[in-house]
C-alpha cells in the first residue's frame, strides 16, 4: 500500500495542502493535524489539492467535515481541486459536490479566494 | 525428651539428694562408719547428677536463644552461685566453733546447705559446660569437637580419681589429670569464632557479659578452694569440688579470652553488619519478583529496601514520563520515603541543569559527597534542605533509561564505593521488576480488552437480522463482515403494511467501536421510523434530522433504503450518500443512483432539496444488489480495487443462480481478487432476487 504524504504551501494568501497516496482511517489524523494547525494560526483560506490522492475512505472524508464549519464561520473555506475521476466519484457518491466547492485546477480555487477578498475590500 | 521422662529424672535425682541429706544428718547425730553405705551414697550422687545433666541438656536444646542471651543467662546463674557460695562460706565460719565441735542442729543446717549448694553448683557446672560447648561448636573446625570431648573426658577422670574409694596413692594421677585438663582448657579457649558473627550491638553486650563472667568465675574458683566452701562440698561429694573447680577455671579462661577477642573484633563489627545486611537485601530482592502484580506495592518495597541496602536517610523512585529533545525529562515520583515531593523538587531541579541530566548523560550512578560544596548542587544550599550526600542511579532497560533511584544521607561523604555498587546492582533488579510489572499489567489489560470486544461483537451480531424474511416472490441472501471485531456496517429488513418489504443497507464512517455505536443508533432510528414513514425519501429526511444533531462533526452515515411493493412488483429507492444499488434485469445491469447526501453531513434544507427517489418496475428474475463500499473497494496486494465493474460482471454471470449462490459467487470473486490480503473494510452484501408472482 503506497504511503500517505501531506505537504503544505503558502502563496498569495492561500494555504494549499497537497495530498498524496491513501487517505483512510490510519492516515486521517495527519490531515487533521495540518488543518487544526492552520485554524489555530487563523489561516482560513484553504485549498486541498488532490492531484496525487489515490484513495479516500469515509474516515478521510470525515476530516473535511470536522473542520469546514469552523473555517466557514471565519469567512474562509476549504476548496478541493485536481481530483482524479475515481476520487471524485467517492466525493460525489456522498454528495460532497453540493457541500464543497470542487475545482478542476488549483489556480481556479486560488483565484476564487482572491476574487472574494477583492469584493470584501 | 518426653515430659514424663523429665519429671521422672528430676524426681529421681531429688529423691537421691533428700536421702543423702537425711543420711548426712543421721551420720552427724549417730556416729557410724559403714564404707558400703558411703560407696552407695557417692554412686547415687553421680547418678543423680547425670540424670540432671540429661534433663538440662534436653531443656537447653528445646529453647535455643541468641548467643548474648545465653551468656547473659550464664552470668545470672554464676552470680546466684557466687551468692550461695558466699552464704555457705559465712554460715560455715559462724557454725564452726574454735574447738571444732558442732551441735546436732547446726550439723543439720550445715548438711542442708552443703547438699543444696552441692546440687546447685553441680547444675551450674553442667550449664557452663553446655554453654561453652555451644559457643565452641558455633563454627566447627576439624578438631573442635574432639578437643572439647578430650577435656570432658579428662575432667571426668580427674574428678573420679578423687572419689574416696580410690586409694590415696593415686593422687599423683589425679594431679596429672588436673594439669592435662587445664591444658585442654587453654586449647579450647582459643576457639572464639562465634564473636565474628555478632552484630555490633551484640558484641557490646558480650564484652560486658564476658568481663563480668570472667570475674565471677575467678571469684568462684577461689571460693571453692577456700576452707568453708571446700569443706561443705567435700562433705557432700568429693569429686564435685574438682569438677566445679575445673569448670570455673574453664569459664574464667574462656570468657577472659572471649572478652579480649571481642574487644579486638569490635572495629570490624560494622563491616560484618554491612555484609550481613547486603546478604539480607539480596535475599529481599526475591521479594521484588513476587510483588510485580501490584505496582504500588512494588515501588514502595523498592524505596524501603533502598533505605536498608545503603543505610540511607531518605530514598525515592522516579519513573520517566517523557523525554524532551533538549535532554530534559519529565518524571513521576512513584514512591518516596522520609522526604516530601517538594524537597525532591528542590534537590533535583536547578535553573541550569537538573541532576537527572547528569545521570542520563553518563548513564551511570551520580554521587555527590558534599551537597553544600558541590558545583552541581549549588542551588540546594539556598533552599535549606538538610541533606549531606546524595546517590542517584539510573534504571536502564535495554539501553534506555526508564527512571531513577535516589538515596540521601544527612551527613557528608555518606556513601562509599560499596554503596554505589550495591545500589547499581539493586537498580538493575528494580528495573526488571518494574518492566515485568508493566508487562503483566499490559497483558491483563489486553486480555480484558479482547474479552470486551468479544462481547461487543456478539452484541453487534444480534443487531443484524437473525433470520431473513421469507416470501414466495422473493429470494434473499445477506452477509456482513466487520474488518475488526466490530464495525459500522448495517443491513436490515422490515415488514411493512400492504405486503411491502423494506430493505436497508448503511455504512457509518470510520471503523471499530465508534462506528459500532453509531450503527446501533441507526438501527434504532430505522426501526422506529420505518413504521411511520411511507416512503424511503421521507425516512431518510427524518433520519438526517435525528442524526445531524447527535453525530460528531467528522462522522456521517450513508444509507440506501428501498421498499419492495410485492403486489405491484416495484422497488422505490432513496439514497443518502450510499453506494448505488445494482439492478440486474436480463442481460442489463444498471446502477440505480438517485441523488442524496450522506446522513449527518448537512442540515435539512440542503438535504431535502437534494434527495430524490427512484422507482423501478421489477421483472421476473431481476436482481437487486445492495452493498457497502468495503465490497467494491476490496484491494489486492497491488492495491487494485475490486471495483464496480467486476461486481456487476460477477452478478451478471451468476444471474441464473439462486440469491444465496449469487452472494457466494460474488464473495468468491472478491476473495480471488484480494488473494491472501485480508478485507480492508467492513463489508456487507444483500442480494434480492425477484421471483415474480408465481404465474410463470
Amino acid at each position: 500500500m503506497s504511503e500517505f504524504k501531506i505537504q503544505h504551501r503558502t502563496g498569495e494568501g492561500v494555504n494549499v495542502i497537497d495530498l498524496k497516496g491513501y487517505l483512510d482511517a490510519h492516515t486521517a489524523p495527519e490531515l487533521e493535524n495540518v488543518l487544526q494547525k492552520l485554524i489555530e494560526e487563523k489561516k482560513f483560506n484553504i485549498v486541498v489539492n488532490c492531484k496525487d490522492l489515490s484513495y479516500i475512505s469515509s474516515a478521510g472524508l470525515g476530516v473535511f467535515m470536522a473542520y469546514i464549519e469552523d473555517v466557514r464561520k471565519n469567512r474562509g473555506d476549504i476548496k478541493l481541486t485536481n481530483m482524479s475521476p475515481k476520487v471524485y466519484n467517492v466525493f460525489d457518491l456522498l454528495g460532497f459536490p453540493i457541500l464543497y466547492e470542487i475545482y478542476k485546477d488549483e489556480q481556479d480555487a486560488i483565484k476564487k479566494f482572491q476574487d472574494a477578498r477583492s469584493v470584501q475590500n | 525428651m518426653s515430659r514424663l521422662k523429665k519429671i521422672l529424672y528430676v524426681t529421681a535425682s531429688l529423691v537421691v539428694f533428700v536421702t543423702v541429706f537425711i543420711l548426712d544428718v543421721i551420720r552427724h547425730a549417730v556416729s557410724f562408719d559403714l564404707d558400703g553405705i558411703l560407696y552407695i551414697r557417692e554412686g547415687a550422687i553421680v547418678c543423680a547428677l547425670f540424670l540432671l545433666y540429661l534433663y538440662i541438656r534436653a531443656a537447653h536444646a528445646e529453647r535455643p536463644s541468641g548467643i548474648p542471651k545465653n551468656i547473659g543467662k550464664l552470668l545470672i546463674y554464676s552470680l546466684l552461685v557466687l551468692f550461695l557460695a558466699s552464704l555457705v562460706s559465712f554460715v560455715g565460719r559462724g557454725t564452726t566453733a574454735p574447738d571444732g565441735t558442732i551441735t546436732p542442729p547446726q550439723a543439720a543446717l550445715t548438711s542442708l546447705l552443703s547438699v543444696v549448694f552441692g546440687v546447685v553448683l553441680g547444675l551450674f557446672s553442667i550449664s557452663v559446660l553446655l554453654t561453652i560447648k555451644d559457643l565452641l561448636l558455633h563454627k566447627r573446625r576439624k578438631g573442635t569437637k574432639r578437643n572439647f570431648i578430650i577435656y570432658v573426658v579428662v575432667l571426668l577422670l580427674s574428678s573420679l580419681t578423687v572419689l574416696p574409694l580410690i586409694p590415696a596413692e593415686l593422687s599423683v594421677i589425679s594431679s596429672i589429670l588436673f594439669a592435662v585438663a587445664v591444658v585442654m582448657i587453654v586449647v579450647n579457649s582459643f576457639k572464639q569464632n562465634w564473636i565474628v558473627y555478632l552484630s555490633r550491638r551484640e558484641k557490646l553486650y558480650s564484652i560486658v557479659y564476658s568481663a563480668l563472667l570472667f570475674l565471677t568465675f575467678i571469684g568462684l574458683s577461689l571460693l571453692i578452694t577456700q576452707h568453708p566452701v571446700a569443706r561443705a562440698l567435700d562433705t557432700f561429694h568429693l569429686p564435685l569440688r574438682n569438677f566445679a573447680q575445673l569448670n570455673a577455671i574453664f569459664g574464667a579462661v574462656y570468657f577472659g579470652m572471649a572478652f579480649i577477642s571481642t574487644l579486638f573484633h569490635l572495629p570490624t563489627a560494622e563491616v560484618y553488619e554491612r555484609k550481613q545486611s547486603e546478604l539480607t537485601s539480596l535475599h529481599n530482592l526475591s521479594r521484588l519478583v513476587t510483588q510485580v502484580f501490584d505496582f504500588s506495592d512494588l515501588v514502595n518495597t523498592v524505596t524501603a529496601m533502598t533505605l536498608e541496602v545503603v543505610g540511607a536517610r531518605s530514598a525515592w523512585l522516579e519513573l520517566i514520563r517523557e523525554r524532551g529533545t533538549n535532554g530534559q525529562v519529565a518524571v513521576d515520583v512513584v514512591s518516596n520515603r522520609n522526604i516530601s515531593p517538594e524537597q525532591i523538587e528542590l534537590i533535583t531541579a536547578s535553573e541550569e541543569s537538573s541532576l537527572r541530566k547528569y545521570v542520563l548523560d553518563s548513564k551511570r550512578a551520580l554521587l555527590i559527597d558534599d551537597i553544600r560544596n558541590d558545583r552541581r548542587t549549588k542551588h540546594i544550599t539556598k533552599s535549606g534542605v538538610t541533606v549531606g550526600s546524595l546517590l542517584s542511579v539510573p534504571l536502564v532497560s535495554h539501553g534506555e533509561p526508564i527512571g531513577f533511584l535516589h538515596a540521601t544521607k544527612d551527613f557528608e561523604f555518606g556513601f562509599d564505593q560499596d554503596d554505589i555498587d550495591v545500589m547499581t546492582t539493586f537498580a538493575d533488579h528494580v528495573t526488571i521488576a518494574i518492566e515485568n510489572s508493566k508487562l503483566i499489567a499490559k497483558s491483563l489489560e489486553r486480555e480484558r480488552y479482547q474479552q470486551e470486544m468479544m462481547v461487543a461483537q456478539q452484541m453487534q451480531k444480534r443487531l443484524l437480522p437473525q433470520r431473513l424474511p421469507k416470501h414466495p416472490s422473493l429470494q434473499i441472501a445477506a452477509v456482513s463482515e466487520p474488518s475488526l471485531e466490530v464495525g459500522g456496517d448495517y443491513y436490515d429488513f422490515v415488514q411493512l403494511k400492504g405486503d411491502r418489504l423494506g430493505v436497508v443497507v448503511g455504512d457509518v464512517s470510520g471503523k471499530g467501536v465508534s462506528a459500532a455505536f453509531y450503527m446501533a443508533e441507526v438501527k434504532g432510528i430505522f426501526q422506529s421510523l420505518s413504521k411511520i414513514c411511507d416512503s424511503p425519501r421521507e425516512l431518510l429526511l427524518r433520519a438526517n434530522q435525528s442524526l445531524v444533531e447527535s453525530l460528531e462533526h467528522k462522522a456521517f452515515i450513508s444509507l440506501l433504503y428501498g421498499i419492495i411493493d410485492i403486489p405491484k412488483g416495484t422497488l422505490t429507492l432513496a439514497r443518502a450518500g450510499h453506494c448505488p444499488m445494482i439492478h440486474v434485469s436480463g442481460l442489463h445491469a444498471q446502477m440505480i443512483r438517485p441523488t442524496g447526501i450522506g446522513l449527518g453531513l448537512t442540515h435539512e434544507q440542503i438535504f431535502e432539496e437534494t434527495i430524490q427517489e427512484a422507482e423501478i418496475q421489477l421483472q421476473k428474475d431481476d436482481l437487486c444488489i445492495f452493498y457497502t463500499d468495503g465490497l467494491n473497494e476490496s484491494r489486492n496486494a497491488e492495491g487494485e480495487e475490486f471495483g464496480f465493474e467486476r461486481l456487476v460482471q460477477a452478478a451478471l454471470g451468476a444471474r441464473f443462480l439462486s440469491a444465496e449462490q449469487i452472494k457466494e459467487t460474488i464473495l468468491t470473486e472478491i476473495r480471488n481478487h484480494t488473494g491472501d490480503s485480508a478485507y480492508g473494510d467492513d463489508m456487507t452484501l444483500v442480494v434480492i432476487k425477484w421471483l415474480g408472482h408465481g404465474e410463470g
